[in-house]
């Protein structure tokens, strides 16, 4: 969730603003580009596919009433929509209806148009429960198949696929730290590990056009994302996912933002270093 | 040059042999001169091109944002350097790790502040990547008097392995009975104090450190404030400001100016770890003041509370805020009560001269608060050469007075305040990277 979806208000205009616009602005697009943004495409439809696909089985649990698989499932599906966020959040709409947290409302849960997964968030954490979830949870699965429809039907503006490497990092920086992204689950940790995953795909799939030209850029932004890696796998559980977001301590917090912030620093640098505008 | 008005209040400024004039009187005579005339007759292009606009950069400071405070020297600056008038502490969590990763910290930070202190113009880069600086003061840096003061905690001893180097007194605030400490200000690795002319010069500073120290220091918490200007007494001497409490703060400061004093009440002593010569201790304090309720209580009560009276600032029996005085003829406080704040923070006898500390605090105002009262109060700084004698055994004595009806602690740390950077070859924190090696 970010800022900028607050001045985007829900419109439904704009995800085909965005869909014009990116076909003007892509065939701008330098010849070196178009291997790695073709790249970046398949990762994203990858994704997003999965995204449906899980959010299809997270929807059942919340309709068959099971709270427990429910929350089991809540962290993994998310983690497909985290890892291309930069893409998804092009279709504001969407974006809001999804991913918005309660802060994003004046009135808060109470809000009757809070919906999504930090709704249903809510509901499976705070309430224990499913009750009332069915409807946000059929909106959810819609909102999902269309982004992955409006996302297939997408030529990807480069600029905005390079600058996501940054805008992960930013998204992490400005929200996730805090521990306030997941704040009911304590999942804060899955979606670092997909926003870390997502940026870190965008700044391989580029990273041939820069080593040439500035190969201390890429050792310290590799540095810098193995560091991450590093305190990000003391947190792991067999199962692959993380433990809850309250275990993180000080030090290792602090260590995350200082990475963060040093990536985002860096990476949004990247765009400028491509050529892009 | 255009006499300052300042920016963040509207108070009338003075400075500089500059006549006084409230804004409320620049306005009614712009308004007479020119602008209600303006308005009447229906002004030209050429004329409201020469008249003051609504959005137009604030003419105050013109002069001020040219003076600068020498960057190097035996000790840092912004200790015993007189207060502009507004300051900002901002503490920071750190991940350096290694005595290598520090001495790039100090030498990065030392390079940092020697070019925003002395001010230049910011470096061109292609449009198409991120400016270098964030512009708020534009392409050319003012030094606007800036210091920027560099402490470090306890915890930052720790945190590289140098707890053998670690200043004798230094060590985490505990919380004192008045205390509401909020976590998440207080403590640091590493403080940074900023004091400027303006508040605008301060955040771009600091927002310079934040970018190019991202990979060394994580912001932990910071609080601004500013010092209220006061007009002179009528003998011409500068009079100690003034808190959120209406009272005058800094009155028993001891002499900044002289340089013994500064070396017996502030300069870290013989006893410490050689590394620290010419350093000094740091005690920040981020104290809420009830003012609503302050506000109603009587002034005779607001009195005996201080110790002083309010509009002189004199001690009682006296007429003048420095008046010399001590409590000998005054053992039962009859005149000044044995729990007012003066006196208990500087009781006057040979037996409390070695708690003698330098205070130099700003006042803050951060909005309202849940119970719809003003969040305002004193940004609480004072500089020690130890400790425990300094700010730990006056707010010790202090424990208990009427006064902590009106305040409340919430939050601060200790730090020490490295020694100064000597010259362009040297860096802070130099000494102690040799001790270390």
């Amino acid at each position: 969730m970010t800022f900028s979806r607050l001045l985007a208000t829900a419109s439904l205009s704009l995800g085909l603003i965005a869909s014009a616009s990116v076909a003007a602005q892509a065939e701008t697009a330098s010849l070196d580009l178009v291997g790695p943004l073709a790249e970046y495409k398949i990762y994203v439809a990858e994704n997003t596919s999965q995204l449906v696909k899980d959010t299809t089985a997270f929807v059942a649990a919340i309709k068959s009433g099971d709270v427990e698989e429910a929350k089991a499932l809540f962290a993994p599906t998310r983690t497909s929509y985290e890892k291309v966020e930069p893409i998804a959040e092009l279709f504001a709409d969407l974006d809001v209806s999804i991913d918005a947290r309660a802060d994003d409302y004046e009135k808060g849960e109470a809000d009757p148009t809070f919906t999504g997964f930090h709704r249903i968030e809510y509901g499976l954490w705070e309430k224990n429960s499913t009750d009332g979830l069915e409807e946000v949870a059929d909106r959810l699965l819609a909102d999902i198949i269309e982004l992955d429809n409006r996302i297939n039907g997408l030529t990807f503006p480069p600029e905005t696929v390079a600058g996501g490497a940054a805008a992960l990092m930013e998204e992490v920086a400005a929200t996730k730290v805090s521990g306030e992204e997941d704040r009911y689950s304590g999942t804060d940790l899955w979606d670092f590990d997909a926003n870390f995953a997502g940026s870190r795909k965008i700044f391989d799939l580029m990273k041939p056009l820069v080593v040439d030209s500035d190969p201390e850029f890429v050792a310290t932004v590799e540095a810098n994302f193995a560091a991450v890696d590093k305190v990000l796998a003391t947190y792991q559980t067999e199962s692959g996912g993380y433990v809850t977001y309250s275990n993180l301590t000080d030090d290792d917090r602090t260590l995350l933002t200082a990475k963060v912030n040093t990536l985002a620093e860096d990476l949004s640098t990247l765009r400028g270093k491509l050529g892009l505008d | 040059m255009a006499c300052p008005v300042n920016n963040h209040s509207n108070r009338p400024t003075h400075a500089q042999g500059c006549p006084v004039a409230s804004r409320r009187q620049v306005l009614f005579g712009l308004g007479a001169a020119g602008g209600a005339l303006a308005s009447a007759t229906g002004a030209t292009a050429a004329e409201t091109a020469q008249s003051p606009q609504v959005a137009d950069a604030p003419s105050g400071h013109l002069g001020d944002t040219l003076q600068s405070v020498p960057f190097h020297g035996r000790h840092q600056a912004g200790i015993v350097t007189p207060r502009p008038a507004n300051g900002l502490v901002a503490s920071f969590d750190t991940i350096v790790q290694s005595p290598d990763e520090m001495e790039q910290m100090f030498r990065r930070l030392t390079e940092r502040i020697a070019f925003l202190t002395s001010g230049g113009d910011v470096p061109d880069r292609d449009p198409k990547l991120p400016p270098l600086d964030s512009g708020i003061l534009g392409p050319h840096i003012a030094p606007d008097n800036l210091t920027v003061t560099v402490g470090l905690g306890a915890s930052f001893f720790d945190k590289v392995g140098l707890e053998a180097l670690k200043p004798k007194t230094l060590q985490r605030m505990t919380e004192f009975p008045n205390d509401a400490l909020d976590p998440e200000l207080c403590h640091g690795d590493v403080v940074l104090q900023f004091c400027a002319n303006t508040q605008d010069t301060n955040i771009h500073a600091l927002r310079d450190i934040l970018k190019t120290l991202s990979g060394h220091l994580v912001l932990r918490w910071m609080q601004d404030g500013d010092v209220p200007v006061i007009l002179p007494g009528p003998d011409g001497r500068a009079e100690s400001a003034r808190n959120y409490l209406g009272f005058r703060d800094g009155s028993a400061n001891p002499d900044s100016t002289d340089a013994n004093r500064m070396d017996e009440i502030v300069w870290a002593g013989a006893d410490e770890p050689a590394w620290t010569q010419d350093g000094t201790y740091m005690a920040v304090r981020i104290i809420r003041n009830f003012v609503e309720r302050w506000d109603r209580t009587p002034l005779g009560e607001q009195e005996a509370i201080f110790g002083r009276t309010k509009d002189a600032g004199a001690p009682f029996g006296g007429t003048h805020e420095y008046d010399e005085f001590d409590y000998a003829d005054d053992p039962d406080g009859a005149l000044t009560p044995l729990d007012a704040h003066i006196r208990l923070a500087n009781p006057r006898v040979p037996a409390t001269e070695e708690n003698i500390i330098l205070r130099r605090p700003f006042n803050y105002a951060n909005g309202a608060t849940r119970a719809n009262q003003l969040d305002h109060g004193l940004l609480f700084i004072a500089f020690q050469a130890d400790l425990e004698k300094g700010f730990i055994a006056v707010q010790n004595r202090l424990n208990g007075e009427p006064l902590e009806e009106y305040i409340k602690p919430v939050g601060g740390g200790y730090f020490f305040v490295l020694p100064g950077a000597q010259n362009a070859g040297d860096y802070l924190g130099r000494t102690l990277v040799d001790a270390v090696s």
